[in-house]
């Protein structure tokens, strides 16, 4: 500890940190005795699950405590000053300067009613960095062009809402900059963004670190994303850090078993499987132990972890650890074995038990805009009995849209629908009962999918009743029966759902869609809400149905690599429109299509250590409304030139089953696919500025 | 947490609730205690005629003192307390339940029926109470008039719109949730999605309404009274006895002033518990809703 504590040359030292919040049950210590120190130069990642107090110590990092919270001891160094002994003026002057913030939701924290120059003119002006208003708007340009916006003098007229997510952040952080912080603290910068765009923010972050040698504190649940940027890791639960040491070491060889279980926890794009230790049970900070707060969950636990008080002790080479037993534990398989070798069973010949054709799906207030192209453009897709089919893409690509018509929350402009080869009337109150109960559908997030008044019970009754006539003591019987499905015991069953956690939640919104007898089921992005060792579980859910059942899956997700785990068949969608299907293991290999590509680059991965090159920046939308030819051309690195433009790519058929959408034959985007994979992304980059200068 | 008992949990209860609850819990208890109790309670019987000399003041043996016809008013009053209380209660809960369910259905169904409905809630509302009132009380006929059922009636008329319009406001918000949007894709039934998923969630936004509107329904009940067109006479009922004596508020003011104390005494103590019951069930919305 003493020597954590002694650290030369660091930027912030935090000591024994404490905060507590006010609770119902009286105070709550949510950060316990918390102490790291960040070097110049150097990324810290502060790595947990929700709850487990990480913007908290975000904020004490800036002096701040939330409402109801007060930070009750230890202490900040910033460039050894004491940050909580300031008075709330100096403080002031010490935000932004000293310290920059980069705060999690952009759309949230830049002001709606004024021009993204007023946002930055006016911190500029208020610390004295620039003397007159138009230096400070010189400045606001050149720390726009610095986070990577091309054109600032546009940008700089514009209100938030006329920017995308991606920019929105960009200009956030641009705001943390224009002072020249000696420190950035980011608090999950990238969380609401798609993957592309997170991608794009993580190489800005990185090489702002590299040019301005610029320290970071970088608060997150994504470990991929850590991975890719964090020079040294905190781990932290339930308010304290239990690991601490350089980014290599605690990836390849984690300590604590809190750590393992995290890493276990994560899929993987590259299919193969690190869940030999993946996390149980969940944090409960009302049921915690005086000992070690894992110990309720940890495998290792032995009689006294839960009375003794572990503290972090030196393991090796810059890394401690707060678990008495490190020594005891088998090291760790975290570089894990491929499980996911499941048989492929190509049933071509199966008849497809529902069918898209040709569907044009728009929504009703585009109507009057005239000529506007729709959210989904003429779709053709199959899904095939008992599969799991993944829809994937950017959000805004229509993947939700689609899977709202088939359920009939949407009815679809043109085009058809077709259920076991029949067609039926696609609105919602012209299907049938059956057709209805043959269909369900998951939400995204259970907190709003399942009513807060009614009991569990009540909730999984409602299908029964709607669908089955079924009487009392049938239905108890099924309730019982799909509780266990969906593994949870059956007491739950008069419970609230708001006493039941984020994961449980989840597992009663898919049974009380089971619970129907359906033949589809269509899941809408159902582990985006969830924390990560809780989507483990519900991965692990969805598998075992997979294998039990023979319901087929329209599985929406924008997580490749869980779509790699989880399904039979994948289709990437961009723009409304499809630009590959086929089989798992083809669309995960080369050939790939353009886009395919730049998503799977763009996923943060643990295995893959290096950063993802910058991205084609999105075109503008309105741009991309006017292309005939391919959807993807504007943004894509192997465009060919104006045939892409102007002609539509026909459907290039490969060995394994894999349909791509593309000029280029499946051999030629093959060979493309090596030459990225060999000489790494710069080969991407190169090809995307040679690609750029043929035009 | 350990889960608390049931003493202790009532305990914080208490602990919770304001002064001004208190105090009017106690004069409505006061109340309904007359209410049950009144006709034994009072040493006359309300129809007597002859039970003292007429027109006389307050006195030890007629607290309100005695009405022209020699009936002892104070016995009156005790004998007509249920009256306004049960009128009240049952008005206001019919008034609610039906404006309840027709602003769920206006908020669940939208477009023009939501229309439709909205525009004839506000043409009830725009009419001044009494004025509705007696038009109500006109439409229903002679045969009908002065009976209890029609003065529940329109206390109900009067108070579903607005009801409704306040359920509507409650039930749009709950709407845009997706269990609503769940149990319309089941295809549910209209009615079986208002009652239970809609009604449940509105449920405490009700009760406060409930206990605003009973709060002003006596005032109501008297008004009609005292203008003829509520309950026959001679049943004991406040408003009445307030409109029979008026002539001799000189001579004996006690004998309308009595009746009046009383009715407003009711009236402030249940607008005191209200509102601390409202109170109490913010806090728990609030507490829920974290």
């Amino acid at each position: 500890m003493t020597q954590m504590e002694r650290e030369p040359g660091s930027v912030l030292d935090v000591r024994n940190l404490s905060v507590d919040y006010l609770g119902p049950q009286g105070t709550q210590r949510v950060v316990d005795a918390v102490a790291f120190s960040i070097r110049r130069g150097e990324i810290l990642g502060l790595v947990g699950e929700s709850g487990s107090g990480k913007s908290s110590v975000i904020y004490a990092a800036l002096g701040y405590a939330r409402p109801g919270g007060r930070i009750s001891g230890g202490s900040v160094l910033f460039q050894g000053r004491s940050i909580l002994d300031l008075a709330p003026r100096e403080l002031g002057r010490l935000r932004g300067p000293g310290i920059g913030f980069v705060p999690q939701n952009p759309a949230a924290a830049l002001s709606p009613h004024l021009r993204i120059i007023n946002q930055l003119r006016e911190i500029a002006l208020w610390h004295g960095i620039a003397k007159s208003a138009a230096e400070a708007e010189s400045q606001a340009n050149e720390q726009l062009r610095l986070v990577g916006l091309p054109t600032p003098e546009l940008l700089l007229r514009r209100y938030p809402h006329e920017l995308s997510g991606g920019q929105q952040q960009r200009v956030c952080i641009a705001m943390a900059l224009i002072c020249k912080p000696a420190l950035l603290l980011l608090d999950e910068p990238t969380t609401g963004l798609d993957v592309t765009t997170q991608a794009q923010i993580i190489a800005l972050l990185s090489d702002l670190k590299d040019r301005l040698g610029m320290s970071m504190l970088y608060v997150t649940h994504d470990l991929g994303v850590l991975a890719q940027l964090a020079d040294r890791l905190g781990v932290m639960y339930s308010g304290r850090i239990v690991e601490l040491g350089r980014a290599a070491t605690l990836f390849t060889k984690p300590r604590h078993p809190y750590t393992r279980g995290l890493i276990g926890s994560i899929p993987s794009v590259h299919g193969k499987l690190h869940r030999t230790e993946a996390l149980e049970g969940l944090l409960r900070r009302s049921e915690l132990p005086p000992g070690c707060s894992f110990s309720p969950r940890c495998k290792y636990a032995k009689p006294d972890c839960a009375v003794t008080p572990q503290t972090l002790e030196p393991v090796a080479n810059g890394t401690w650890t707060a678990c008495r037993y490190w020594r005891e534990i088998p090291p760790a398989k975290v570089r894990g074995q491929v499980i996911n070798e499941r048989q492929i069973q190509h049933e071509s010949e199966a008849a497809p038990i529902f069918e898209v054709c040709d569907l044009t799906i728009d929504y009703g207030r585009r109507k009057s805009r005239r000529g506007a192209r729709p959210v989904v453009p003429n779709l053709t897709l199959g899904l095939n009995e008992g599969e799991v089919l993944a829809l994937v893409g950017e959000s805004g690509s229509g993947k939700s849209t689609i899977a709202r018509a088939i359920c009939g929350l949407v009815s679809p402009v043109s085009g058809k629908m077709k259920f076991r080869g029949q067609g039926f009337d696609a609105r919602l109150g012209k299907r049938t009962q059956k057709l209805r109960q043959e269909i369900q559908y998951v939400f995204q997030n259970p907190d709003a999918s399942l009513n807060p008044r009614a009991k569990i019970r009540r909730i999984l009754s409602r299908p029964m009743r709607t669908y089955f006539a079924a009487k009392r003591s049938e239905i108890n019987q099924k309730i019982d029966k799909s509780l266990e499905d969906v593994s949870l015991d059956r007491n739950y069953a008069s419970r609230y759902p708001t006493q039941l956690s984020g994961g449980e939640k989840q597992r009663i919104a898919i049974a009380r869609g089971l619970i129907a007898q359906p033949s589809i089921l269509l899941c809408d992005e159902i582990l985006s809400a969830l924390d990560v060792s809780v989507q483990a579980n519900i991965i692990d859910l969805m598998a075992s149905l997979r294998r039990k059942t023979r319901i087929a899956i329209l599985f929406i997700s924008h997580d490749l690599a869980v779509v790699r785990e989880l399904s039979d068949r994948v289709a990437v969608l961009f723009r409304g429109e499809l630009v590959e299907i086929g089989p798992v293991e083809s669309v995960f290999q080369p050939p790939y299509h353009a886009y395919t590509l730049q998503l799977l680059n763009a996923v943060p991965d643990i295995d893959k250590r290096e950063r993802p090159g910058a991205m084609t920046s999105p075109a503008p939308l309105r741009e991309m409304d006017s292309v005939r030819g391919c959807v993807f051309c504007m943004r894509c690195q192997w465009r060919i030139g104006d045939v892409c433009d102007s002609v539509v790519p026909p459907w290039q058929e490969t060995a394994g089953n894999l349909r791509i959408k593309c000029h280029r034959s499946p051999a030629e985007l093959a060979t493309l696919a090596q030459e990225v994979s060999q000489n790494g992304l710069n080969a991407l980059q190169s090809g995307q500025r040679s690609s750029r200068e043929s035009n | 947490m350990a889960r608390r008992t049931r003493t202790a949990r009532l305990a914080l209860l208490w602990h919770r609730t304001g002064w001004s609850l208190r105090i009017g819990a106690l004069i409505l208890l006061v109340h309904l205690l007359v209410a049950v109790f009144g006709p034994w309670l009072a040493s006359y019987d309300p129809n007597e005629m002859g039970s003292g000399i007429p027109l006389s003041g307050a006195s030890w043996a007629h607290p309100f003192g005695v009405d022209q016809l020699s009936r002892d008013i104070f016995s009156r009053v005790l004998n007509g307390s249920h009256i306004v209380i049960i009128l009240s209660l049952s008005g206001t809960f019919v008034g609610l339940t039906v404006g309840a369910a027709i602003g769920l259905f206006s908020a669940y169904m939208g477009g023009w029926v939501d229309e439709l409905i909205q525009r004839t809630v506000e043409a009830f509302v725009s009419i001044p109470f009494i004025v509705l009132g007696l038009l109500a009380v006109y439409a229903a006929g002679p045969e009908s008039a002065g009976k209890p059922a029609l003065m529940v009636l329109v206390i109900a008329l009067l108070y579903a719109p607005r009801v409704a319009r306040m359920a509507r406001s409650a039930g749009l918000d709950i709407i845009t949730h997706d269990y609503v949007l769940a149990a319309r894709l089941r295809g549910e039934r209209v009615w079986s999605v208002i009652w239970f998923e809609l009604a449940p969630n509105v449920i405490s936004t009700l009760i406060v309404e409930f206990a605003v509107r009973t709060a002003y329904a006596p005032a109501l009940v008297a008004t009609f009274g005292f203008l003829g067109f509520g309950i026959q006479p001679p049943t004991p009922e406040w408003g009445s006895i307030i409109s029979e004596n008026r002539g001799i508020f000189l001579l004996s003011p006690v004998a309308v002033l009595g009746p009046g104390a009383c009715l407003a005494s009711l009236i402030v103590a249940v607008n005191m518990v209200t509102e601390g019951v409202s109170r109490l069930i913010g806090q728990r919305v609030e507490i829920a809703s974290r």
